[in-house]
């Protein structure tokens, strides 16, 4: 199977097949592999490359993202099917020149620092979010206006929530 | 002994609470807002009570719910744990009159410490080195200012009735006093309904000392040695150590008698503990004393072989001191992380959320004091913090090493976490060599660039493209198979995003 890694600015090609045993031919990047990876849990894997052996930790995020922890290192890049990937590639653009503002993290949205059609400069801030008894305030990177606004004060909203649309 | 202890705090200390009253014994109470019916606390008490909605003032802040649940359950103590009502006279005051025992001090001793001033003056009169500043609230500005020209810039101002770093300023020449004493009265007003400020001399690369005392209700008293915790973030501690590399047994000696001297001061009962700044000759200076368990109580735990909480619950129940002063050691070193939910990377936003895997480090030397466990989903509304590490070696060396060891096996996922940061502190030279201060963090440490390169890129990689082939393999397996309800692993349906999770919109 061929799966696409963006490891940062890096676009590496990725193919998996399975071998006898838990053995499996992965070729990365032309380079070819042998690797003996035994599902230990759900979401662990214990891998063996030649001899030298090391714990995976996975976590699937939304977007294809994946982390990966390692010996307390955290790793995080992109991977997807490559049919997927050629599925996905003509709508990267289309909000050029809008900034919305995604929520950091969880929390509560404390204030509401603008209004629609209030125009900002950068660096103004917009939105207080609360979370674990801390404050947030969300700045504006540019400068522009306030197109929409997707919610109100005393919402709960998860860590990506759209909160608003500079234009 | 007490027939019946309510434990009124949530989280890893409440957690801690019920492992020594398991221990002795005694049967167990815990309390849980609507949001924490599945945690750790609520699960592992002997009974559990439901005190109200998810935002701790209706819940583990409310007095009157609290109260109830004692009288309803039978409980003859309450616990307060650290944070919550554990410092909060009004409290102690309530439990005194229903006669319910608090474990912890009176209402008056927590009153006379929990103001800053009066603290300052009481122990300074049993004989207590304080930093040279006020000993009463300074209410108008030109007598601020006048104070301040008298003792020499720069000085600090604080909040009568503060703590946690709120409504300090710290003011380096005239020209700022006037700004910095508004700003500390604003944020004393708001954080604690008080703008009164008092004004302290500034030492300059102060290491913070404390010194853990245990006292009877028969004016008897010990102390339990120092810890060193230092190594801060925004007036926070995050790491801490037993003993202190900068602590001589002469110091320790002398540090010991002050603070015995300032519980005595007040009649202290219970574990308290009196907080020292330690200036580069290494004279020490009286800073507050917190009239409660400390966070870090581990480390001394650990070096001294005493369960301070066994005590706590001890004295409080009436019974004298039975570890006498000489036999008190600190042995071999121990250092504590407090493992928080939040993203080291991007200036330390908390991070709540689901934990999709957990696997804490165990051997030789480690505990791990938490109160999280995989499948848990961290709430927003309380601290941050998962967990305390604690590693424990014969000498400092060997609990670093330790440490690096246990911090690079314990595997949370899910929500960000600060142990890349402790991770980082472990291997840095100037730490390693013990030589810093309290503004380690934000100075020397902070400055330093990332060098090292995270090693197993490349298996990280491989790792994620055999699990994501597999995954595609078995959907098309049940594909094949007709099996049209392919199973979710609950982990991905609470990170998509659109899927409401346990999110409510409150309205």
């Amino acid at each position: 199977m061929n799966y696409v890694a963006i490891i940062g600015e890096r676009k590496v090609k990725v193919t998996v097949e399975a071998k006898s045993g838990s053995n499996y031919e992965v070729t990365v990047d032309g380079t070819r592999n042998t690797v003996n990876a035994s599902r230990v849990a759900d979401h662990l894997w214990s891998i063996l490359y030649g001899n030298k052996s090391v714990e995976a930790d996975m976590l699937q995020l939304p977007g294809d993202e994946f982390e990966v922890l390692i010996q307390g290192d955290r790793h995080r890049f992109s991977l997807m099917n490559e049919h997927q990937r050629a599925m996905l590639q003509p709508d990267v653009k289309g909000t050029a020149g809008r900034a919305l503002i995604l929520s950091p993290m969880p929390g509560k949205i404390v204030k509401l620092l603008v209004e629609i059609g209030q125009e900002v400069g950068a660096n103004h801030g917009l939105i207080i979010v609360e979370a674990m008894k801390m404050e947030n305030e969300i700045k504006s990177a540019g400068a522009g206006r306030i197109a929409e606004i997707f919610v109100k004060e005393g919402d709960v909203v998860e860590s990506g929530a759209k909160l608003l649309l500079v234009e | 002994m007490f027939r019946k202890i309510l434990i009124a705090n949530r989280g890893e200390i409440a957690v801690r609470v019920l492992h020594a009253c398991r221990e002795m014994g005694i049967p167990t109470v815990a309390v849980f807002s609507e949001i924490d019916r599945a945690a750790l606390h609520t699960r592992y008490a002997d009974e559990a009570y439901c005190i109200g909605p998810a935002p701790a003032p209706e819940s583990y802040l409310n007095i009157e719910r609290i109260m109830e649940t004692a009288r309803k359950s039978g409980a003859q103590a309450i616990h307060p744990g650290y944070g919550f009502l554990a410092e909060n006279p009004l409290f102690a005051e309530r439990c005194e009159k229903e006669g319910i025992k608090l474990i912890g001090p009176s209402a008056s001793a927590m009153r006379t410490m929990g103001s800053k001033t009066l603290a300052r003056k009481t122990v300074r009169s049993a004989g207590v080195p304080v930093v040279p500043g006020t000993l009463e609230p300074v209410s108008k500005d030109e007598e601020v200012l006048r104070i301040a020209r008298e003792i020499g810039f720069p000085v600090m101002l604080k909040a009568t009735a503060g703590g946690g770093g709120k409504g300090m300023r710290l003011v380096k020449d005239a020209s700022e006093l006037q700004s910095s004493l508004r700003m500390a009265r604003s944020e004393a007003r708001s954080a604690f309904s008080d703008d009164s400020v008092y004004v302290e001399k500034y030492i300059e690369s102060t290491r913070h000392v404390e010194i853990q005392i245990l006292g009877d209700q028969f004016d008897n008293y010990i102390h339990l040695c120092e810890r060193e915790c230092s190594i801060q973030r925004r007036h926070q501690k995050v790491i801490e150590e037993s003993p202190s590399v900068i602590i001589t047994p002469e110091i320790r000696a002398a540090m010991g008698k002050v603070a015995i001297e300032a519980a005595r001061a007040v009649h202290y009962e219970g574990a308290g503990t009196c907080e020292f700044l330690v200036d580069p000759d290494r004279n020490f200076y009286f800073l507050e004393m917190n009239t409660r368990l400390q966070v870090e109580h581990p480390v001394t735990e650990m070096v001294t072989g005493i369960d301070i909480v066994k005590e706590q619950i001890r004295l409080a129940a009436g019974e004298k001191l039975t570890v006498p002063q000489e036999d008190v050691k600190q042995s071999g070193h121990a250092i504590e992380c407090r493992i928080y939910a939040e993203d080291p990377d991007r200036d330390f936003v908390p991070c709540p959320g689901l934990i999709t895997s957990m696997r804490p480090p165990s051997g030789p030397g480690v505990r791990e004091d938490s109160g999280v466990y995989e499948g848990f989903e961290i709430p927003i509304h309380y601290d941050p913090i998962i967990s305390k590490l604690i590693a424990w070696g014969k000498d400092r060396t060997e609990a670093i090493a330790r440490m690096k060891r246990a911090l690079s096996s314990y595997v949370i996922m899910g929500v960000k976490t600060t142990i890349p940061f402790h991770l980082r502190v472990m291997g840095n030279r100037q730490f390693i060599e013990g030589n810093f201060d309290t503004n380690f963090i934000n100075g020397a440490f902070s400055e330093e660039k990332e060098v090292r390169e995270p090693a197993n890129e490349e298996f990280a990689l491989l790792a994620a493209a055999i699990h994501l082939y597999e995954e595609e393999r078995k959907r098309a397996a049940n594909h094949v198979s007709g099996d049209a309800a392919e199973p979710v692993s609950m982990w991905k349906h609470s990170m998509r995003p659109g899927v409401p999770g346990n999110w409510r919109v409150r309205r």
